[in-house]
């Protein structure tokens, strides 16, 4: 028994807890589906949460990790959901609506918006910054129209699709989040990762360094446009329609909107947030009925507003560092700990948010006295 | 003919985005912001410009409300820019993205509580057409292409030989070094917003002479397109934003002519856009900056 | 192991977010409703936005008479309207939360592509419905929905049969929405139903803000009749542009989206248009007797003429044919939808219910759903 508990302390806890925290309120859910305890609404907002948080830490991968601008993230999920969805009438039709079917129709939209994830990739190779990002945008706007032009995929009216079961499709879906959270931030703590993020903070010293910038810039949006074209086939399976307007640009800033409030390259923050922002806009919706309506918009935007400002102005940086969500966590775990003292698991590498800047290191604070003159050597001072 | 005729039109839908590009590429280049709110702040000039025509329906009214729109997008300008965009100098460029998205949506909120969710017509004079031929050319066409040349050669001089405009240039080539030089940054960028939402009311003001309706969400795709015009012509370069809005333009009356691909209209103009910019990666006039190590 | 504890409290945290009491599946939520409950979704913000606020408007001003008149038996009606922004996916959320807070009929939704989820989800519960303006021909697939306005089908062949009538062996014009179903679905049947011997012209545009017709112009001036399968805020614009393009003694001619034409807009000045606009309808928005002025004229008293249009007509229309229907059901307020839906179902189908309202006289169902009633043809404007 105690080595047990020997085992279960040198466990890295930090790795795992995400998965645990989903795998268990998956596991609750489904015993209160079981029992008959679930609401309906309540099933649908999960489902809804799921597939924002695949979609959010897929794109974390090229906006927090690499670095890249995508404004076309909702385009891979279009050609996932289209793909997927024409395919799982059929196999719906042939095995029933089963969890076969719905595996099968993820690898294939999946791989089909991975190849779309490639085409959009080689411009990256020659393109940065906002040129990427009008790219992505433009390849979104394509895909919208094509298949909202295509009569096989149902036209203007979208296409009809089998719906999966209310009741159990939101444990498919959270499994789904755990596989891809599991394939991301392992890829990100591999030395491949290590690269990816070497790309983002300096491409040419990457690239001096040997990296392989292409083939790693290609394989981070291949992997990330996967994952969106599975969350693709989810919506698939969790709507009886699909419509080519939902995917415009207006959806993927929505998603980009989720990873930069959860803090860019966090992934967990991602999650957060995903859930977050996906159930205010599901409830401002509902509860906000009839004349109240037009202030959903409002309000949205103000707290949009706020949290991004709050979270990012440079002015604010003392006030975040004294009142933050970590710090009070640190607080009720351990007392007695000085919180201001960074711990080095915090310092770690893959938690650095954005890029260090080389004028905040060099900044030297001059005090009168302390000035730096050559034959008075500076006592040392910051 | 038929080809004068497609120019022509694509002329009348060129030189409305043209308007909208400039302002876009002149935020742009000084403050490197994707300004997404740039659509929403023309639909506030229009509002306005319908507010102060309904009040009168004189000509010599019409001026005034030319004024008071532009005077009331100068200032949100600039109240946007001190309220939501300096807070975050200094931050992350994609963090200043997501507000600018914020402001759009509120904008848009703010509308249609206020002016409610119809589309509204506004008495904007009719000027005709001057007829060549058999051909008519719309006078607001003209106007509005006159007006974007005007405005694009006295942008031009302004940022090349006024001491503004130079700061202008050193702010948006080096923050750090232009502040050490002794330029208030601030204070620039600013006046670039203020510059950027008074060609938007403008932009507003020849997007209603062209066609004379509003709505609350009527800057967004108009706002999406001159962006990409904007990129097509090299994002930052002032006479590129004017060659790529017609090129845009001209492209759109193109596909709506041959019928069978109007409906793919929008994915032929991206596609086009992601050619361009593969052959030329900072667009037809963009600088090509290399990067030093 | 104190991790651990912050770990399940906050699992805790998260699932009293979700959980909720009460059974699901075969549960009458409907079961402690002191009034009967209508619920919609619709557009209330966004692009369509004027659709849907005339819809809520509009029904809402038909349960406060009713309520005010004392209810069915006594029993009030409440009206809920959730916004859908016009987008399909957001209407399960809608929908589940309106139907799990006693939603007992519905009006469906304001446009086609939400309805298409919503028909589906309310098929499952078999909660009945009615839609104001939810033209697609699929929207009545399932026996619980029913339309109040024309199927898009249908539209395009009466278009085509008035067409075939005058223009035999000429060449008309049209112009079309190719992002919208309501265009597209009337324009097919057109087609499909059109003359041999008439040659189309078309013109598509697509996108709710359109920078400039003026290709569209080029394109169909030539033509004295263009056909407009659209609504009425782009048709406007069109009209504006063209007036001095299109020959003056040409005719627009549309079906019920260009309904508002002369009311809805702002500041819009119909007769400053040289040619003819005429529209079939089930609705016309300038009437001047009967029960359409009388709903005019109480509309614009409450809610101004902006949003006066033949969705909210058409949703006033609903609300009231429900209210008749109800009258003869044996049904009481705490009943499911699912019997609510069996007794109405019943009353529509059956021989002698006719309805009498704003968009029409002796109103009556087909088996499948659509409406049975008189189309007319209103012409707005005369050419000069």
């Amino acid at each position: 028994m105690a080595s047990i508990f020997d085992r279960m302390k040198k466990v890295r806890w930090d790795h795992y807890i995400d998965y645990i925290l989903i795998a268990v309120f998956a596991l609750v859910l489904t015993v209160l589906s079981m029992t008959g305890n679930l609401k309906n609404s309540s099933a649908i907002i999960v489902e809804k949460i799921a597939i924002s948080m695949i979609l959010a830490v897929s794109l974390s991968l090229v906006v927090g990790f690499l670095g890249e601008l995508s404004l076309g993230h909702a385009g891979f999920m279009c050609v996932g959901a289209y793909i997927g969805g024409k395919l799982s009438i059929a196999l719906v039709a042939a095995m029933g609506n089963t969890v076969f079917a719905v595996i099968i129709s993820m690898l294939v939209g999946g791989l089909c918006a991975a190849a779309c994830g490639f085409l959009v990739g080689l411009p990256a190779l020659r393109l940065k910054g906002d040129y990427l990002a009008i790219v992505t945008l433009a390849f979104g706007e394509i895909v919208k129209v094509i298949f909202q032009q295509s009569a096989t995929f149902g036209g203007n009216l979208g296409l009809g699709t089998p719906r999966y079961d209310k009741r159990s499709f939101f444990i498919i879906e959270l499994i789904t989040v755990i596989i891809t959270l599991a394939a991301v931030q392992n890829l990100i703590r591999s030395k491949h990762g290590r690269a990816i993020t070497a790309i983002r903070d300096n491409e040419i010293a990457a690239k001096a360094t040997g990296i392989n910038v292409t083939g790693y810039k290609l394989a981070a949006f291949m992997i990330s446009s996967f994952f969106a074209g599975v969350a693709g086939v989810l919506f698939s399976f969790s709507n009886s329609t699909i419509q080519a307007t939902k995917f415009g640009y207006n959806y993927s800033i929505e998603i980009l909107v989720i990873i930069v409030l959860g803090g860019m390259g966090s992934l967990r923050g991602s999650l957060i947030s995903a859930a977050l922002i996906t159930l205010l806009n599901e409830k401002l919706r509902t509860i906000l009925t009839g004349d109240l309506a037009v202030m959903k918009d409002l309000v949205y935007a103000v707290v949009l507003i706020a949290v991004v400002i709050y979270n990012n102005a440079p002015a604010l940086k003392s006030f975040r560092d004294k009142y933050n969500l970590r710090r009070v966590f640190d607080k009720i775990r351990n007392p007695k700990q000085d919180h201001a003292f960074v711990r080095d698991d915090d310092a770690a590498w893959d938690r650095v948010p954005t890029k260090i800047k080389m004028d905040e290191l060099l900044s030297v604070d001059i005090v009168p006295g302390n000035e730096f003159t050559p034959d008075k050597p500076s006592k040392g001072g910051q | 003919m038929k080809i004068i005729e497609i120019i022509i039109s694509g002329l009348n839908i060129g030189v409305i985005y043209a308007m909208i590009a400039l302002g876009y590429t002149m935020v742009y280049g000084i403050a490197k912001l994707l300004n997404f709110a740039h659509g929403d702040i023309i639909m506030v000039g229009g509002y306005a410009i319908c507010v102060f025509c309904a009040m009168s329906g004189s000509r010599t009214f019409f001026f005034v409300s030319i004024v008071a729109a532009v005077i009331i997008c100068t200032v949100l300008g600039i109240v946007v820019e001190r309220v939501a965009y300096r807070p975050l100098r200094g931050a992350t460029p994609i963090a200043v993205l997501i507000t600018a998205i914020g402001i759009s949506y509120l904008l848009q909120s703010l509308a249609q509580i206020i002016f409610g969710s119809a589309q509204r017509y506004v008495t904007v004079p009719d000027l005709g057409k001057i007829m060549i031929g058999s051909l008519g050319i719309k006078w607001s066409t003209i106007i509005t292409l006159a007006a974007s040349v005007i405005v694009m050669v006295s942008l031009s001089l302004f940022v090349k030989y006024s001491r503004i405009g130079r700061a202008m240039i050193a702010v948006s080539e080096d923050r750090g070094a232009s502040q050490l030089m002794g330029i208030n940054v601030n204070i620039i960028i600013t006046i670039t917003f203020a510059i950027g939402s008074a060609l938007a009311a403008l932009a507003g003001l020849f997007y209603l002479l062209q066609s004379p309706y509003i709505t609350n969400t009527f800057g967004a795709m108009p706002g999406i397109k001159a962006f990409t015009a904007a990129v097509i012509g090299g994002i930052g370069s002032i006479p590129g934003a004017m060659i790529g809005s017609l090129v845009l333009g001209l492209i759109e009356s193109i596909c709506d002519t041959i019928v069978p691909i109007a409906p793919y209209k929008d994915a032929i103009e991206f596609s086009i856009l992601i050619i361009i910019l593969l052959v030329k990666p900072t667009g037809l006039l963009g600088k090509v900056r290399r990067e030093k190590v | 192991m104190k991790r651990i504890i912050t770990v399940f409290v906050a699992i805790a945290l998260l699932v009293v977010c979700f959980a909720s009491c009460g059974n699901t599946g075969k549960t009458n939520y409907a079961a402690n409703n002191t009034e009967f409950y209508i619920g919609c979704s619709g557009p209330l913000t966004g692009d369509a936005s004027v659709y849907g606020q005339a819809v809520k408007n509009s029904a809402q001003m038909a349960v406060d008479e009713i309520n005010a008149a004392g209810g069915l038996n006594g029993v009030m009606f409440k009206f809920v309207m959730t916004d859908d922004v016009h987008k399909a996916e957001n209407v399960s959320t809608n929908y589940t939360t309106m139907f799990e807070s006693g939603m007992q009929i519905a009006l469906g939704c304001v446009t086609t592509n939400p309805c298409l989820e919503f028909k589906t989800l309310s098929h499952e519960d078999n909660l009945f419905f009615i839609t104001p303006s939810a033209s697609s021909d699929s929207i009545v697939e399932y026996d619980n929905a029913y339309q109040m306005c024309f199927a898009d089908g249908n539209q395009g062949k009466v278009a085509a049969e008035y067409v075939n009538g005058i223009f035999a062996g000429k060449t008309i014009g049209m112009l079309y929405r190719s992002d919208d179903a309501y265009s597209t679905g009337i324009r097919e049947q057109f087609l499909a139903n059109l003359d041999k011997s008439i040659t189309v012209v078309e013109a598509g545009f697509s996108g709710g803000v359109v920078a400039s017709f003026s290709s569209q112009i080029n394109t169909l001036k030539p033509y004295d009749f263009i056909f407009m399968p659209i609504y009425y805020a782009p048709a406007a614009q069109f009209m504006t542009e063209a007036k001095n393009d299109v020959s003056p003694k040409a005719t627009y001619y549309g079906c019920d989206g260009l309904d508002g034409i002369d009311t809805s807009i702002e500041g819009f000045d119909i007769s400053t248009i040289p040619q003819e606009v005429s529209f079939l309808s089930h609705f016309n928005s300038k009437a001047t007797e009967g029960a359409s002025a009388e709903f005019i004229g109480k509309y614009v008293a409450k809610y101004g003429a902006e949003t006066l249009n033949q969705f909210g007509a058409s949703a006033y229309d609903c609300i009231y044919s429900i209210f008749e229907a109800l009258k003869n059901c044996d049904v009481d307020v705490t009943s499911s939808p699912s019997e609510i839906c069996e007794a109405l179902k019943a009353v529509f189908q059956s021989a002698d219910f006719s309805f009498d309202g704003v968009t029409g006289t002796g109103i009556t169902w087909t088996k499948d759903g659509f409406v049975n009633k008189s189309a007319v043809k209103y012409i707005v404007k005369e050419a000069d």
